[in-house]
Parts: C-alpha cells; sequence; structure tokens
C-alpha cells in the first residue's frame, strides 16, 4: 500500500500526451477493457467500476457486498503506484473506464486541481458521518473546502525489531545507531524513508522540521543528507522492496531492525522469529486509502451510484471482510456493530481487537504519509542521489 | 543464355521481381517484424530524447534540447552508468571464461546425443524467473545462509561473512550464474563446426594440446567467444533484478535508473539513457567486427 509520481494537464499538447501514454498503457488498457467484458454504454446502470490498489479487493465476495447494496462491483487493480494512476487519468482513457478509485493519500489535491476527480456530496453518504474524526481530519482529503478522498483503509507504520538481538527499542534513532552499522535496513522507496527519518530527525534531533510527510527543499535537503551520510558509512544492509524481501530480512535475521510494515511481523513469527513491532517515541508514519470519485463517472451520470457504492463501503461489511482477509482497518465503527448482528459470518472479539489495535495507534503521535508532496519531483530526484551515492 | 538468366537472378528489375526471390520473400515477414517492432521504436525513443521536459505539466514538447543528456551528467547518473558497463564487463570476462571449457566438451568432444543433453542442462536456469533465481542466491548467500553456516561449523571462520551478501560479490556471483548460458551457446555453435580433422593434422605435427588450443582452437573458435561475451555484456547491461536483490543498500544500475526517472514520467531523460545505451552498445559490435572478426562466426571453419 505505498507509492507516488505525478502528471499535469496541457490543453496545448492534449493529442501529443495522449498519444504517448496510449503508446505505454496500450498493455493495461487493453487488459482493463478485457476485463471489463462490456463497454461502458452497455454495462448495467448500477454497476461500478472500481479501479482500486489490489489490497482493496475482497473477491467474489463482492456479490455478498452488491446483495447488501444493491450496486454491481466491477473490480481492477491500479498497480497501487500513484504515477502512472495520475497519469492514466491525466492522459490516458482511466476516466472512460472506471467510476471510484482507490488510492494511497496524497494526489487528491493534483487531482481535484487538474478537475479529473470530482468532490463527494457526503450528505448523500449516511456513513460519511461514523468516520473516526481523525480519519477525516486527514490534510490532503479536501480541497478548496470540499471533500474529494474518504478514507477506506488506515494504518501507521514503524519498524520491525528483533526482541532477542536489540531487547526493547523504542525510538527511530536505533536504525540510524553506529552500534548496528550493517544490521539495519529502510525500504526502498522516499515515500516511507524519507518521512521516517525526518520523523525522527523532527522530533530527536530537534531540527526544524515542520512537516515530515510535506518537506521544503531545504528540509527535504537535510534528511537527505542524513540519509546519503549514513548509507556511505554503511549503515544500512539493504533497502528492502516488496513483500517477499521485507520478510526473508527479517525472518533469516539478516537486519534486526528495519522500518516496515506491520503484517511482517506476523510474518517473522509464523516462522519462529522473536520480532515485534515497535513504537516509537517519535510517532507513527500514518497512512491512508482513499476512494476517489473519478469525473468520468459524474459525467456518465453515476455519481448517485457511486455514492451509494462509498457508503456501502463504510457500512460494515466490506470493513468486516477485509480486516478478516489482510487484516486492514476500514476507519468507521460500522464494523464492529455489523460483526455484533452477524456473529455467524464474522467474530466480534476479533473486528474489535484490530479497530481498536489501529485507534491505539492513533492516540499517540501520528505524521502522515503523503504520496503527493509539494516537492514531489525533489524527493525523486534526492532519492536516485542516495541510490547513486 | 545462361548468363543471362543469371543476371536475371540477381539483379531482377521490378519490385515484383525481388519479391519473387524466395529468399528475400522468406525473409520479409522477420525483416517488418524486425523494423516494426524493434528500429522504429528505437527510433522514436531517440527523437523523443531530444525533446524537452515540461515540469509544470510532467508531460514533453517537441522542442529541440539536450537537456536530457545534460542530466545523464547530474545526480549521480553518470558513475552509476560507468559502474554498471564495469559490472556487465567483469559478468561477461568470467562467463567467457567459464563458458569456452565446457563448450569445448560440449562441441568437440560429445556426440550429437550427449551434446544435446549438456546444452539442455545448461539452460535449466532459465527455467524460472530471474527474481526467484536471485531470491534463492539470498539465502545461500546470507548471515544465516547455507555458505556462512558451513563456514561458520568447520571452523574457517567465527563469524558469518557479512560481504557474501549485499555487496558487488553476490551481484557478480548472482549474474555469472545466470548469464552463463548466453556465452556458452555461441562458442558452442562455433567449436562444433570445427573439423576435428584439423586437430588431429596439428597433433599429427607434433603441436602438443596446449599449442594446438592456443594456434588453432582458439583463433578458430574466436568469433563465437566474442559473440559469447557480447551476448553477456548485453543482457548483464540492462539487468536490474540481480543488484536489487543482490547488491548493497540502494545499489542502482542503469535499468534502474531509467526505472526511477520514468516513475516521474521524466520521459525525455529515460529515453536519453536507452539511447545512450543503444549507441554505446552499437559500437561495441561494429568495433568487435572490425578488429575481431566476429562476422567470421558465419564463415566455414572446417578448412
Amino acid at each position: 500500500m505505498k507509492e507516488r509520481v505525478e502528471l499535469g494537464s496541457s490543453t496545448a499538447l492534449a493529442l501529443t500526451r495522449r498519444q504517448l501514454l496510449q503508446r505505454t498503457t496500450l498493455g493495461a488498457g487493453a487488459l482493463a477493457i478485457g476485463a471489463l467484458g462490456l463497454p461502458r454504454t452497455l454495462r448495467a446502470a448500477r454497476q461500478i467500476n472500481f479501479w482500486a490498489s489490489a489490497t482493496l479487493d475482497i473477491g467474489n465476495d463482492w456479490q455478498a457486498f452488491t446483495k447488501e447494496t444493491g450496486v454491481d462491483v466491477a473490480f481492477t487493480d491500479n498497480g497501487n503506484d500513484p504515477g502512472p494512476v495520475v497519469a492514466k487519468l491525466a492522459a490516458g482513457n482511466a476516466n472512460d473506464i472506471y467510476d471510484v478509485g482507490g488510492l494511497q493519500g496524497g494526489s487528491e489535491k493534483e487531482l481535484a486541481k487538474q478537475g479529473l476527480i470530482a468532490p463527494w456530496d457526503t450528505s448523500k453518504i449516511p456513513n460519511y458521518g461514523t468516520i473516526w474524526q481523525w480519519a477525516k481530519d486527514i490534510p490532503y482529503l479536501s480541497y478548496q473546502g470540499k471533500i474529494y478522498g474518504i478514507p477506506a483503509v488506515i494504518n501507521a507504520d514503524s519498524m520491525i525489531a528483533l526482541q532477542d538481538k536489540v531487547g526493547k527499542v523504542d525510538s527511530y534513532g536505533v536504525v540510524f545507531d553506529p552500534k548496528l552499522k550493517g544490521k539495519v535496513a529502510m525500504e526502498d522507496a522516499w515515500i516511507n524513508s524519507a518521512v521516517f527519518t525526518a520523523i525522527y530527525l523532527k522530533n530527536s534531533e530537534n531540527e526544524k522540521i515542520a512537516e515530515p510527510g510535506n518537506l521544503t527543499r531545504d528540509e527535504l535537503g537535510l534528511v537527505m543528507e542524513f540519509l546519503i551520510k549514513k548509507k556511505k558509512d554503511g549503515q544500512f544492509r539493504t533497502f528492502w522492496n516488496g513483500w517477499e524481501q521485507g520478510v526473508q530480512l527479517v525472518a533469516n535475521q539478516e537486519v534486526w531492525v528495519m522500518t516496515g510494515w506491520e503484517p511482517i511481523v506476523y510474518a517473522a513469527r509464523e516462522r519462529g522469529i522473536n520480532a515485534y513491532y515497535a513504537v516509537p517515541k517519535e510517532g507513527y508514519e500514518g497512512w491512508a486509502n482513499n476512494t476517489i470519485l473519478l469525473k468520468g463517472a459524474v459525467d456518465r451520470g453515476l455519481s448517485d451510484t457511486a455514492h451509494v457504492f462509498a457508503n456501502g463501503m463504510l457500512a460494515g461489511y466490506y470493513g468486516c471482510k477485509l480486516g478478516t482477509m489482510r487484516g486492514y482497518v476500514v476507519p468507521t465503527d460500522n464494523n464492529g456493530k455489523y460483526a455484533g448482528t452477524h456473529p455467524d459470518a464474522f467474530d466480534p472479539a476479533k473486528v474489535k481487537a484490530l479497530a481498536d489495535h489501529v485507534k491505539d495507534k492513533f492516540a499517540g503521535k501520528v505524521y502522515w504519509q503523503n504520496t503527493r508532496p509539494d516537492n514531489f519531483q525533489l524527493y525523486e530526484e534526492w532519492w536516485q542521489k542516495l541510490r547513486n551515492a | 543464355m545462361v548468363a543471362e538468366a543469371s543476371e536475371r537472378l540477381v539483379r531482377p528489375q521490378t519490385l515484383a521481381g525481388w519479391l519473387c526471390r524466395p529468399a528475400l520473400a522468406l525473409s520479409l515477414p522477420a525483416m517488418a517484424v524486425l523494423v516494426g517492432l524493434g528500429l522504429a521504436p528505437l527510433a522514436l525513443i531517440a527523437i523523443w530524447s531530444f525533446w524537452s521536459f515540461d515540469p509544470a505539466t510532467y508531460w514533453i514538447k517537441p522542442e529541440l534540447t539536450f537537456a536530457a543528456y545534460r542530466a545523464l551528467f547530474e545526480t549521480g547518473r553518470f558513475p552509476v552508468f560507468v559502474r554498471t558497463i564495469g559490472l556487465a564487463g567483469v559478468t561477461a570476462v568470467f562467463c567467457t571464461i567459464l563458458a569456452f571449457p565446457a563448450a569445448a566438451v560440449i562441441g568437440l568432444m560429445s556426440g550429437p546425443r550427449r551434446a544435446a543433453i549438456l546444452v539442455v542442462l545448461f539452460t535449466i536456469p532459465f527455467f524460472t524467473s530471474a527474481l526467484i533465481r536471485s531470491f534463492a542466491w539470498r539465502l545461500v548467500l546470507g548471515r544465516t545462509g547455507i555458505v556462512n553456516e558451513v563456514l561458520v561449523a568447520v571452523g574457517v571462520v567465527d563469524q558469518p561473512i557479512e560481504w557474501l551478501l549485499f555487496s558487488n560479490f553476490a551481484v557478480a556471483i548472482g549474474m555469472i550464474a545466470a548469464y552463463l548460458p548466453f556465452a556458452v551457446m555461441p562458442m558452442v555453435l562455433v567449436l562444433a563446426r570445427i573439423e576435428l580433422s584439423v586437430i588431429r593434422a596439428s597433433g599429427d605435427l607434433g603441436a602438443g594440446f596446449w599449442t594446438t588450443l592456443r594456434r588453432i582452437v582458439l583463433p578458430l573458435s574466436l568469433p563465437g567467444v566474442i559473440a559469447g561475451f557480447l551476448f553477456v555484456f548485453v543482457v548483464a547491461l540492462g539487468t536490474s533484478t540481480e543488484i536489487q536483490l543482490l547488491g548493497g543498500a540502494g545499489d542502482s544500475s542503469i535499468a534502474i535508473m531509467i526505472n526511477d526517472v520514468m516513475r516521474v514520467v521524466n520521459f525525455p531523460l529515460a529515453f536519453a539513457i536507452a539511447t545512450s545505451v543503444v549507441v554505446l552498445m552499437s559500437v561495441l559490435i561494429l568495433l568487435a567486427n572490425r578488429w575481431l572478426g566476429l562476422s567470421r562466426m558465419f564463415e566455414d571453419l572446417g578448412t
């Protein structure tokens, strides 16, 4: 559930842009059209083409979702990387095909500015009011007073540590501690690693950093120079990429401390490794995968159906199902209520425990991840410098 | 009369005449595919690499600029370029050295049946993906991997050796293991075409094993050796998997750089990197042909 990038609009160059994007995305587009089966005009009026991160897919259980909401859902994986997603919306044909998107948070402002997504009318989403307030308050969900993103999944990340090797740790400082040189790792993505480093420098080194998820040019330079120096000193065993690599590094004890995703801890424990997820005093990196209303859906008269769909995602069934399948939390108490009225389908205690676990994380200090910080091109440049250093 | 007919065969006067030539007609589909799917996209990429990138719209404009080529020397890209070439070169050298004896066994000393079996054995690494192959090396070379466990168990070292994994050594091991077959195959083809009578004659004239190898086998097989080197070099130059999985923290390569700049939709820079690689490879192949006689691979080596 990560990642980045951007593409803007240009009326003068629309044809050129479209041509190039069509070439680069031809394969994906063909697959998508194939998966949908029918042209837009021939599809059912109550069908929503949901284009989102694969982790939001509940597979055959969309049929049960349809029974609950009356909305037929055709799911397509968008690859999760915001860059290509934004590109396909801006210059490709994504808005011609899909109705609702699901994207790691941060791109909403850029998409709204370009008129590629439409604001949600929360009065048509009764369950919107049940979303946990701090989730509704994520800064990048709205633009010019209008709400463009509805948090569908929410969590907070920190670091994985091996109890037998490093004991109990409570600071990101351990990742940069020379005593653990060559025994730590960070993710090969600025979207997380720059934020974790900024959180550490802000809180433990008293560096002047206003918002770790949206660094200014100078702040970014400070953070990345720090990382480059650590890399040159041989501090990092590797920069990991993807689930399998993350699990392997911890499970084989290649690294003793690693910033990363909480499920890696569970996977390592299953292999007999005494790993735990640290509670850093500097705070967590919060992230959200948000539901966005594509402008194409509005143009096709599917806005109301999309609102019914968004409301359905918050009604409880989807949250219970996603929690069971992937351990993700839809930020509403409706999940618990639904499990309570459907104990044969979901374990209410488990649903509550999952929600409480995430709520506990957000009770402390949390800095939001942002897939599209203001200087995002600069982030990419710096990350390449770090790689090449 | 015969000369006239021969002239017609050699020089058809019309397009229809050209198309009637069986060899040319047979090669047309392949040539169309090569031009349509290979050369045309490359030409487009080369052209677009000279277009300007607009950071406001993250798109390209048809305005001639060398900005993308200047950017090759920024953000530490050029050292990565050089390092990747060096790594590919080292891999190709090792693969060539290791492949020659194996190719000699297959091409010179084995009958058709055994040669076929050996060739199949060399293709086994390709039965699985590069990702899986590289990942497997992690389990072998890691801190708790087989190699370290054996070394510690037999007392060669007290602690696991750290540099076995996430190092240039690990990358080189992964690449050599993966790309060795690319060097073996062209050498086998060339060595198999050497007449054994030539080698026997060398022996009859008093040459020993090493003299025959140095003065007969190596010169005759040189085009295959060069081709094997180039095959490995080209593939190693474009790889990213081994470097990402087995290299040190954030190790980069040309392919990884291209991927990085594509993520920010900077197409001209990505195309400039790709074009530079194509130019470099073209120059290398031309030089190999001119100085080392690569084209001799297609000549009769028997006499």
